[in-house]
């Protein structure tokens, strides 16, 4: 499928990387999101992107610092994975696909809170526009949310977490 | 009140509050922009800025490793993952608002273009097979090696728009936090100067309320030290305060009253009713009879239920709608009771004086029926040609009786005058003769006193004056009696003379007699002042005639003053408003009827003796008298005969003088004819009953001939003969019945009094018919001159029944008076 994106041409490239990246879920379903509590080596949970749809994802509408124009994103709120994972605090370690990695409060994780999307603007997202996974706050509807500390926590491109509790 | 509280701190206190509340708002709006601002430092707006510039450099220096490192197919993918990853890093910068102004300034934009063409470059490498990208990897690794150059001076470009964008955000903050620095200055400058004006406002504040606890505190003290009970009601009725005087006046405490209605408290039954509407009305109109009406007098209750007399004075004291009675109460029972004794005293005074003026009336007049009786038996003993020696004592006797009537008739004038009676009319007449024939009938006197009497009239050729010709005769006459009195040897001068002012007349009388001491000038017009020291052996006096003349002569409007040196002799000086008048035409004798000789006269009186004598005397005088001894034959009389002139006792059983008089006007039976009273009564009182019942005058009985000549002459047009002044007394009283008659009539007198004498002895209680016997004898003894009988018969007429009959003074005067009559027995 890639070969054929490829020589379709010089498109935009976020889109065609995007749709090749559905399709090859679709063929292979690829792991995601790995989670693991600290000190453990064994992850407790991966999720591929058909298991992060069936976990009750919400969708909301906001501006970022990193786009332009308001965005909508979808995808699952955190405060899901943390009681999915029996956690009520401590700290997460977001580590993004380049190694970025940054500590986020699990009693971040709140209803109407942040969310790890996997779609923005009804689409999924490629590795080149900050995908597959993206922790994203609502912004908008929050100030408290427009905090250097939280812009620092919406880490893109992730791919694992680790609790510390 | 307190003195001005400024007004103007006032308003600038509000204006300074109303800056300072702006100048709030406005602090509050800067420290809002300033927290924004600093709201604005802390968000991440540019937080990663630098951290997304260098991460750049980063990934771009981590794809060009995997690039130069790549050489199998399996190193492909992570080669395309990290192109991936730079490429995110990329976009991010083309579509992120941070990174804005770079995009904005035309280096960045093109610098931008320039990596994004060669990213597209390279994707389009990426994006292709294993093979092609392997193949294409040394292109890759050209492009790259372009593209850090780029990448370098990318992240220096973001370092200089940090710069700028902090400086501008430094500024910006600075002008805020100065701005907001100047309104804090404002603002702190506001409240202090509000502060000093609270502090001000609360000093007069605080002065306010220590003056204003002064005066509530004086105030409590007045109420509490009043001595009137001070109630302060509300417009409800209910007493808000009581003070300690309304305690002790009503018997309640304090806390008793405070609370309840005033009017079941202290409003007597009887009187609720009326205070209650009363309070109804005032609320409702505002109409008040008792509010603000100064003192009122009303009665209150106490706590006993005693009822007692207040005075009361309520006030009204409204501030806004609170409206509160002040009622000040007075207990003034014992100023009343203190009154009542006053008023009572002042009764007692004035029957006193009543009693005294009446006394003084019956005591004259009863001494005056005998006295005339004796002087004109001295009249008629003259007649009878007496011896030297006889005639001697007469003339003793006639002094001594002149004298005694002259005090008597004192004492009634006085009495007269006292009762304010004398309102004789303005009269016109000649002064000039009146003051002549007054000096010239005191000629003989004055000659036999040796005293050189003058008159000296200057009355500028009117001698005509109106006044009141009889008081003006008595004063004068009072005058020279008593010039002549006083002066042993000498001169009296009489000076009637008109002052400039053509209306006061001076009349004077100077002698030149022992004087008056200076200190008892003062004292000789006071009523019944004799100087004895000097007066009592030389002459006699009741002490009334200068105070009758200063009474008379008051009574006409003038003044009477005195002068007196002792040794030297006294100017007495009346002035008196006589003005000048025309005179008028003289009557002369064609205006009376012309009688010649006597006139035709009815007499009619109850008492046997007065009667008789009467008309004797009368006759003698040549009149044609008709006597009847009643009102009612007096009527008769007048039907059937014609009369001059009619004298008619007031006082006469069964039809008495006034009835006679009105049957007679009535049947028209003596038209023209005048009746003339005779009346034992010399009240004045008594003379205007009568003349208002239509008599033309009255004569106070006993009259003497001379009184009695000249009614005739005034009433009746009869020729007037000089009557020498007589009296009547047993010897008169013989003149006038002859010798037989008289003597006829003493024996049945003494009989008469001596049957009355065993009647009265022999039954227990007075009869009517005895009553009446008493007092007919009593006028026959008053003619008789026994005074003292005829006041024992007078006592035993008035005697009340069951009680004892004077019988011991009757006894003893009938003892004295038949000495008297004894003689006259047998001739």
């Amino acid at each position: 499928m890639r070969e054929m994106i490829s020589r379709a041409g010089a498109l935009a490239a976020m889109l065609v990387l995007a749709f090749a990246a559905a399709v090859s879920a679709g063929d292979d379903p690829q792991v995601l999101l790995s989670v693991r509590m600290d000190g453990q080596s064994d992850y407790a949970a991966q999720y591929t992107i058909e298991d992060l749809r069936e976990l009750e994802p919400v969708t909301f509408e906001t501006e970022t610092i990193w786009t332009t124009g308001p965005q909508q994103f979808t995808g699952v709120p955190l405060a899901v994975l943390m009681e999915r994972m029996g956690v009520s605090g401590g700290q997460m370690v977001a580590h993004a696909v380049n190694d970025y990695s940054v500590e986020i409060p699990v009693s971040d994780a709140v209803e109407g809170g942040p969310i790890v999307a996997f779609e923005r603007n009804g689409a999924e997202m490629s590795l080149r526009s900050k995908g597959p996974l993206w922790v994203v706050y609502p912004y908008d509807s929050n100030p408290d949310y427009r905090t250097e500390e939280v812009y620092s926590r919406s880490i893109w491109q992730l791919d694992r977490i680790v609790i510390r509790q | 009140m307190l003195h001005g509280f400024p007004s103007v701190p006032r308003w600038v206190l509000a204006l300074v509050l109303a800056i300072a509340a702006a100048l709030a708002a406005q602090s509050v709006r800067l420290g809002h922009q300033v927290l924004q601002e600093l709201d604005g430092l802390s968000t991440a707006a540019t937080d990663n800025m630098q951290w997304n510039l260098s991460q750049a450099e980063v990934e771009h220096l981590k794809l060009q490793t995997a690039v130069l490192t790549a050489s199998a197919p399996e190193d492909l993918p992570r080669l395309r993952r990290q192109f991936d990853i730079y490429y995110s890093r990329i976009s991010t910068f083309r579509e992120s608002p941070l990174f804005e102004d770079l995009r904005r300034s035309p280096a960045g934009t093109g610098l931008l273009q320039q990596m994004q063409d060669r990213l597209d470059r390279m994707a389009s490498v990426v994006d292709s097979g294993d093979q092609a990208l392997l193949r294409g990897l040394p292109d890759l690794a050209e492009e790259l090696e372009d593209n850090s150059a780029n990448v370098r001076e990318l992240a220096l470009f973001g370092v200089v728009l940090q710069v700028d964008d902090s400086k501008d955000k430094r500024l910006k903050l600075f002008t805020i936090l100065s701005r907001l620095g100047w309104v804090v200055l404002a603002l702190v400058l506001a409240l202090a100067l509000a502060a000093l004006l609270l502090g001000r406002l609360y000093r007069k504040g605080r002065q306010m309320a220590i003056e204003r606890s002064r005066a509530a505190a004086r105030m409590e003290a007045m109420i509490a030290s009043s001595l009137d009970a001070i109630l302060v009601v509300g417009a409800d009725g209910r007493i808000q305060a009581f003070n300690g005087a309304a305690e002790s006046v009503f018997g309640y405490s304090g806390e008793e009253a405070v609370g309840q209605p005033m009017v079941n408290l202290i409003v007597p039954d009887h009187l609720q009713e009326a205070h209650e509407a009363g309070m109804k009305r005032f609320l409702q109109t505002g109409k008040t009879q008792v509010v603000g009406k100064g003192r009122l007098q009303l009665e209150a209750r106490r706590k006993s239920g005693e009822l007692f007399p207040v005075e009361l004075s309520v006030s009204v004291s409204q501030s806004g709608t609170d409206m509160v009675f002040v009622s000040f109460l007075r207990d003034i029972s014992e100023r009343i009771a203190v009154e009542e004794e006053l008023r009572r005293a002042r009764d007692d005074a004035l029957a006193g004086e009543r009693a005294k003026h009446n006394l003084l009336t019956v005591m004259s007049h009863e001494m005056r029926t005998p006295l005339t009786g004796v002087l004109g038996a001295l009249d008629l003993i003259e007649g009878t040609g007496p011896t030297q020696e006889q005639r001697r004592y007469l003339q003793a006797m006639r002094v001594s009786g002149e004298l005694l009537l002259h005090h008597v008739n004192d004492v009634l004038e006085l009495s007269r005058l006292e009762s304010g009676a004398d309102s004789e009319k303005l009269q016109i007449f000649d002064l000039e003769e009146l003051a002549g024939g007054l000096v010239e009938s005191q000629q003989a006197s004055a000659k036999g006193r040796g005293i050189d009497l003058s008159l000296h009239c200057s009355l500028g050729g009117k001698p005509v004056v109106a006044g009141r010709p009889r008081a003006v005769q008595q004063v004068l006459l009072n005058l020279i009696g008593n010039a002549l009195k006083f002066t042993s040897e000498g001169a009296v001068s009489v000076d009637v003379m008109r002052l400039p002012d053509g209306e006061t007349v001076e009349l004077s009388v100077a002698d030149t007699g022992q004087g008056i001491a200076a200190e008892d000038l003062d004292r000789i017009f006071e009523d019944f002042i004799t100087l004895d020291a000097s007066y009592g052996r030389g002459s006699e006096g009741t002490g009334l005639g200068l105070s009758i003349t200063k009474r008379l002569v008051e009574a006409m409007g003038g003044t009477v003053t005195c002068e007196s040196e002792p040794g030297e002799g006294s100017l007495f000086t009346i002035s008196l408003a006589l003005p000048a008048a025309k005179a008028l035409p003289r009557q002369t004798d064609q205006d009376k009827p012309q009688h010649k000789g006597g006139r035709r006269l009815l007499v009619a009186e109850d008492n046997d003796i007065n009667r008789e004598l009467l008309a004797i005397m009368l006759g003698q005088e040549g009149h044609q008298v008709t006597a009847v001894p009643g009102g009612a034959e007096a009527v008769q009389a007048a039907s059937e005969g014609r009369f001059d002139l009619v004298l008619m006792d007031i006082s006469m059983p069964e039809v008495d003088g006034i009835e006679a008089l009105r049957r007679i006007r009535a049947g028209q039976l003596a038209e023209g004819t005048d009746i003339v009273a005779l009346t034992a009564h010399a009240a004045a009182e008594d003379h205007t009953r009568i003349l208002e019942a239509g008599f033309a005058e009255v004569l106070t009985k006993p009259v003497n001939k001379a009184e009695l000549a000249g009614v005739i002459a005034r009433r009746a047009g009869g020729g007037v003969k000089a009557l020498p002044r007589t009296e009547s007394d047993i010897h008169q009283f013989f003149e006038a019945l002859g010798q037989d008659r008289a003597r006829s009539f003493l024996v049945s007198f003494c009989e008469e009094v001596n049957q009355f004498q065993d009647m009265l002895q022999g039954s227990a209680e007075l009869e009517d018919l005895q009553r009446k016997e008493a007092h007919r004898l009593a006028g026959s003894a008053a003619v008789l001159g026994l005074s003292d009988l005829r006041s024992a018969m007078l006592a035993i007429e008035k005697t009340e029944l069951g009680e004892n009959l004077p019988l011991a003074p009757f006894q003893q005067a009938w003892a004295s008076a038949a000495m008297i009559l004894v003689p006259h027995l047998h001739s």
